[in-house]
């Protein structure tokens, strides 16, 4: 473990932290992926009752990845940030 | 170099005090000089020791401090006179005589080797209103009360204390007695609001039951104080670092108290109207606060215990970046529901929000993100009786390191568990006590956050999204009709 004042030295010299995703375009990023979930998930109910769902599952996972991360992505645009 | 201070219980070290006391005659005080800045919550003790040496090879001074004063002081600082960097101080403990501290020099000093050392220190709760109750248009006066002769294990020529009050109305001081053989012209003398007790000639070595017993006495200063004398008895501050968001919040809960002379009789409005707009505002009547926030902070926040206070305003300076030096600052104008007389309290919580660019640093070598979070945010002249620091991580940071600028009573990691969470995020609780304006430093962690680290909570909301999906495929196929035809 380094001493405090090379942490302090070490810290001011790195470089700052930066996002995956820029701070700026949560919102927008947020409206687009909850749009297309809604949009996929009208879709997957639309779509015929096989024995095996494969197509279904398919649309409904895709929907879910795209919601899980405009899920996230609005939190931190109205200011929870998680 | 970083000082160290120890609140064990006198009563351990007392056991191994025998051996302190005999210091040796390796040093000679040609002059020591004790300034004592009177204030409120806080008072500032400075004292410059101009040091000669007697043996050669000496790397260790021995500074003494009378029991009472050690067991108020908060915070001890070394150097060297006119140089910046701090000494290494080393507590050795002490008895009834005093209490030692080992400092050690920049470089060994040779016989008749001349050295100016400055021992600065800070002292909580030491002045305390007299008379204790005063009414809402009276004066507040405080007393504070010192030893009158600065201890060291050392033989010293002459020693002076000079004490000085912020206003030039000091209702009274102690005469010292039985001092003739110290004193050559007074022994105390006043001019406008400095003290100065000596100078006394030829003292010897004084950390010993004898000298404390012969002549060691107190000398209390009764002054006027013109300032608020205000205490924060609980300080909780939160740091939450969100990477998804960018964003470092940063919440403070407060319980603030005038610790000046209790109200006497009962609070007029108008009296306090009358005197607000006369501006012949009482000393002890806390109306607002001035605070020095961060630049580039948004979405501040002020509440107590009944809602929101909206009697404040934030002037918010650009974001500054994090390697460069800014003296800009955020000035956020509280004003409290309510007029803060003696002995009241309020309870507060103000938070914000500030970018994370300005607060995280990547290290890309060892791949870990280090964080420097401020112990406090300073109010002017007020003391913090108790501190709780707690920093929330992001979820899933391994390998947590922390460093605090000065000793915590306690720290601690645990778990916190918030919105979006599955496993719960890291959280480091560091303990302190007694914080004057000299504590505001910053604590680093460092922490590291893997990818799949940051993936968790947008997996874990598409895997509530995937249920709902597989409740919705399984419900399509279930027929609930009443009559199948």
């Amino acid at each position: 473990m380094d001493s405090y004042e090379a942490i302090q030295a070490l810290h001011k010299s790195l470089p700052p932290f930066s996002p995956y995703v820029p701070a700026s375009l949560l919102p927008h990023i947020a409206l687009v992926l909850l749009a297309s979930t809604f949009a996929l998930a009208f879709y997957s109910s639309t779509l015929p009752k096989d024995t095996l769902p494969l197509r279904e599952t398919a649309v409904a996972s895709t929907a879910s990845i795209l919601g899980g991360f405009g899920v996230v992505a609005l939190f931190c645009s109205v200011g929870v940030n998680v | 170099m970083l000082q160290r201070w120890r609140t064990a219980p006198l009563l351990l070290v007392g056991l191994l005090s025998p051996s302190f006391t005999l210091a040796g005659p390796a040093f000679e005080n040609t002059a020591i000089v004790r300034t004592v800045e009177l204030g409120g919550s806080l008072v500032h003790v400075s004292t410059t020791y101009a040091v000669r040496a007697l043996e050669p090879g000496q790397t260790v001074y021995q500074i003494a401090l009378g029991k009472d004063e050690r067991e108020k002081t908060s915070w001890i600082e070394a150097k060297v006179k006119g140089q910046q960097t701090s000494l290494k101080v080393e507590e050795l403990g002490g008895d009834i005589a005093g209490h030692l501290l080992a400092v050690t020099l920049p470089k060994t000093l040779a016989v008749n080797g001349t050295i100016n050392l400055v021992l600065e220190t800070v002292q909580t709760h030491a002045a305390y209103p007299w008379p204790e109750r005063a009414a809402q248009t009276d004066p507040q006066a405080l007393k504070y009360g010192t030893d009158l002769f600065i201890l060291s294990p050392y033989q010293t020529q002459v020693q002076r204390t000079k004490v000085k009050a912020s206003s030039p109305t000091i209702h009274s001081y102690t005469t010292p007695e039985n001092v003739d053989e110290f004193v050559r012209d007074g022994s105390v003398t006043k001019s406008g609001a400095t003290i100065t007790y000596g100078p006394y000639y030829n003292i010897d070595p004084s950390v010993n039951a004898e000298f404390v017993e012969k002549h060691q006495q107190e000398v209390v200063v009764h002054y006027n104080f013109d300032y608020p004398v205000l205490e924060v008895k609980k300080l909780q501050r939160s740091a939450e670092i969100s990477h998804w968001g960018s964003n470092l919040n940063i919440q403070d809960n407060i319980e603030l108290r005038n610790s000046g002379p209790a109200l006497k009789g009962q609070f007029s409005r108008l009296e306090h109207q009358s005197q607000t707009y006369f501006h012949t505002q009482s000393a002890h009547v806390v109306t607002g606060l001035t605070q020095h926030l961060p630049p580039g902070i948004r979405n501040a926040y002020f509440y107590d215990l009944n809602g929101n206070v909206s009697t404040s305003r934030l002037r918010t300076t650009p974001s500054v970046p994090k390697n460069a030096k800014s003296n800009q600052y955020s000035v956020l104008e509280l004003k409290p529901r309510y007029p803060i007389l003696g002995g009241w309290n309020y309870t507060y919580t103000l938070g914000w929000d500030a970018p994370l660019e300005d607060s995280v640093s990547w290290d890309s070598k060892n791949e870990r993100y280090i964080v420097g979070v401020p112990v406090m945010t300073l109010i002017p002249g007020a003391v913090v009786n108790e501190a709780e620091v707690k920093i929330v991580l992001p979820e899933g940071a391994t390998d947590v390191e922390f460093l605090s600028p000065f000793p915590a009573l306690s720290s601690s990691v645990s778990t916190h568990t918030t919105y979006l969470d599955t496993t719960g995020r890291p959280a480091i609780t560091l303990e302190y006590k007694d914080l004057t304006d000299k504590h505001t430093g910053t604590i680093y962690v460092s922490y590291k956050v893997s990818l799949s680290a940051h993936l968790k909570k947008p997996i874990a909301v598409a895997t509530a999204f995937f249920g709902v999906f597989a409740f919705a495929l399984t419900a399509r196929r279930v027929d609930l009709r009443l009559h199948k035809k």
